[in-house]
């Protein structure tokens, strides 16, 4: 499956600006208006008109059908999918001959409607029953859920505090040098420690920001994409591995930390792909809370178990680290867009276009995301 | 750590014995699977070992162990003004709570022992929450 699709077209929405009507009380538009916006900029990108693509997946934030109906698609194949999940599906549609040239498209007006991630109002509880079901104990919030999670890897491999702060520090450098960040200043590991717990052991830094915005990719089946495209950016191979079971009880987040998922994925992407580990240039992590970081950099391997802490101090995971991680800023500082921005980040670092934050010969990204038991990855390489 | 008053339980189709035996018993039933045995938490239709959809509600011993806890600072809910504790407990019939200890710990709690202690909170509810044993 190597090198069946690529993406030749990526757009988002201006959220840096949004940002601040929506603080000003405006609500600047809707999740379908956002998604538009961002789609309008991907065509542009990829420089080709909408019936040119006869395959759609829309984001878990709006319905299929009435996607289709305002962007005007028409198309043979379609579905609904998060970010990574989008990802994988549209190279699953490419691969069965489903689609030749599929949209992705994505909105949120999560900030300016106000969707509560915590509290009595949390949202995803008909589909995730352990956001919901430990409220009568007061424990509905998922940074809550994260936090538990810390707790735990941190007691068992000696973890500090201070060590999670690398991973807050180093997005900051990306998101301090990327013009569409939403939080730009640069922090110190001391700035985190004085900051706040929101839930201890996590502190406000260790938290994703809530944002409106939208996020579009075009991504083509790989004689497509070279006819259509200059600079296509390949999608070397995905993996995805589900935990389930005690997920309601936290099993897998508080036992393992997800740790067989993530080391079965990266045995199938790695292998599928014929890269290792020392291959990658950049890591990019779906971090709605720091924590998914050092689990994900243990449990792909990029260090040794209960090595993440000693990793991030002394290897690094800013931008002159050893691994460059989020180096848009991600989810704790760039934008929440629920892992899609995190795809345009490997799209850009990939085509080179990253400016000040601009990982130097950037051939291979990978992407992880560890989202309610699904482990996924995808790995994007350059010509 | 407050008793004022209960967030909305989840009371799906087989969560019902659970919550009336904790108040009209003062003890925690779970569902144990009459297949194989195993314990389960939270109720539900059928047995995730065997896929039994036979089962006894049976009491627990009522000990446990801590595997993490946290301190919420940032209050998320009406009835719970911050600051409070949350802690993960290991029964020692298997499954995993959420819950509170009914004292905020002072230090680390993870491999501490607990028992189960229900409290009648001021709405009613017989709530399952733990102590930490000497």
């Amino acid at each position: 499956m190597s090198r069946s699709a690529a993406v030749i077209g990526i757009g988002h929405t201006d959220w840096v600006g949004d940002w601040q009507r929506v603080r000003a009380g405006e609500r600047p538009d809707d999740c379908y208006g956002y998604a538009t916006g961002a789609f309008r900029n991907a065509l542009a990108d990829a420089g080709i008109g909408r019936d040119q693509i006869d395959g759609l997946i829309v984001g878990p934030t709006t319905a299929y059908e009435r996607m289709a109906e305002v962007l005007r698609m028409n198309v043979r194949w379609g579905d609904q999918a998060d970010a990574v999940l989008s990802v994988v599906q549209a190279v699953q549609a490419i691969e069965t001959g489903a689609a030749e040239v599929v949209a992705l498209v994505y909105g949120n007006d999560q900030r300016s409607v106000g969707t509560q991630y915590g509290g009595p109002q949390a949202m995803g509880g008909d589909l995730f029953l352990s956001y919901v079901y430990h409220a009568p104990w007061g424990m509905t919030s998922q940074g809550a859920l994260y936090a538990l999670t810390f707790r735990a890897y941190a007691e068992r491999y000696g973890i500090s505090e201070r060590d999670l702060g690398h991973v807050a520090v180093a997005q900051r450098q990306g998101s301090a040098r990327n013009p569409n960040a939403i939080q730009r200043k640069e922090i110190t590991l001391d700035d985190y420690l004085d900051a706040r717990y929101i839930t201890e052991p996590l502190r406000l830094f260790d938290y994703c920001l809530i944002n409106d915005g939208g996020v579009a990719l075009i991504i083509a089946e790989a004689a497509t994409a070279k006819r259509l495209s200059e600079r296509p950016v390949w999608i070397e191979a995905t993996g995805r591995y589900d935990l389930n079971a005690g997920a309601t009880n936290l099993e897998p987040r508080l036992t393992d930390f997800y740790r067989p998922a993530q080391q079965a994925v990266a045995e199938e992407v790695f292998g599928r792909a014929g890269l290792e580990q020392k291959d990658i240039d950049v890591f990019q992590v779906y971090d709605s809370f720091s924590v998914h970081v050092p689990l994900a950099l243990e449990g792909y391997g990029y260090c040794g178990i209960g090595e993440a802490g000693r990793f991030m101090a002394e290897q690094g995971i800013g931008l002159t680290g050893r691994l460059p991680t989020n180096t848009s800023g991600g989810h704790l500082s760039e934008t929440y867009m629920q892992g899609w921005a995190h795809q345009i980040e490997c799209v850009r670092q990939l085509r080179g276009t990253c400016g000040d934050r601009q990982i130097e010969d950037a051939r291979r990204v990978h992407y992880s995301s560890d989202v309610a038991g699904k482990a996924v990855s995808i790995i994007y390489g350059s010509d | 750590m407050q008793t004022a008053a209960t967030p909305p339980r989840v009371l799906g189709l087989y969560d019902g014995p659970m919550w009336d035996r904790l108040k009209d018993r003062g003890e925690l039933h779970l569902q144990c699977c009459s297949g194989c045995g195993a314990w389960r938490y939270p109720p539900g239709p059928a047995c995730p070992e065997c896929l039994s959809p036979e089962y006894d509600w049976k009491p627990v011993s009522g000990g446990g162990e801590v595997v993490s806890w946290v301190m919420f600072r940032k209050q998320y809910l009406p009835e719970y003004p911050a600051p409070y504790n949350v802690v993960a407990v290991r029964l020692d019939e298997g499954p995993m709570l959420i819950s509170n200890l009914v004292e905020d710990p002072d230090a680390d709690v993870i491999g501490r022992r607990v028992r189960l202690k229900i409290v009648e909170m001021q709405d009613g509810v017989a709530l399952p929450r733990f102590e930490l044993e000497g």
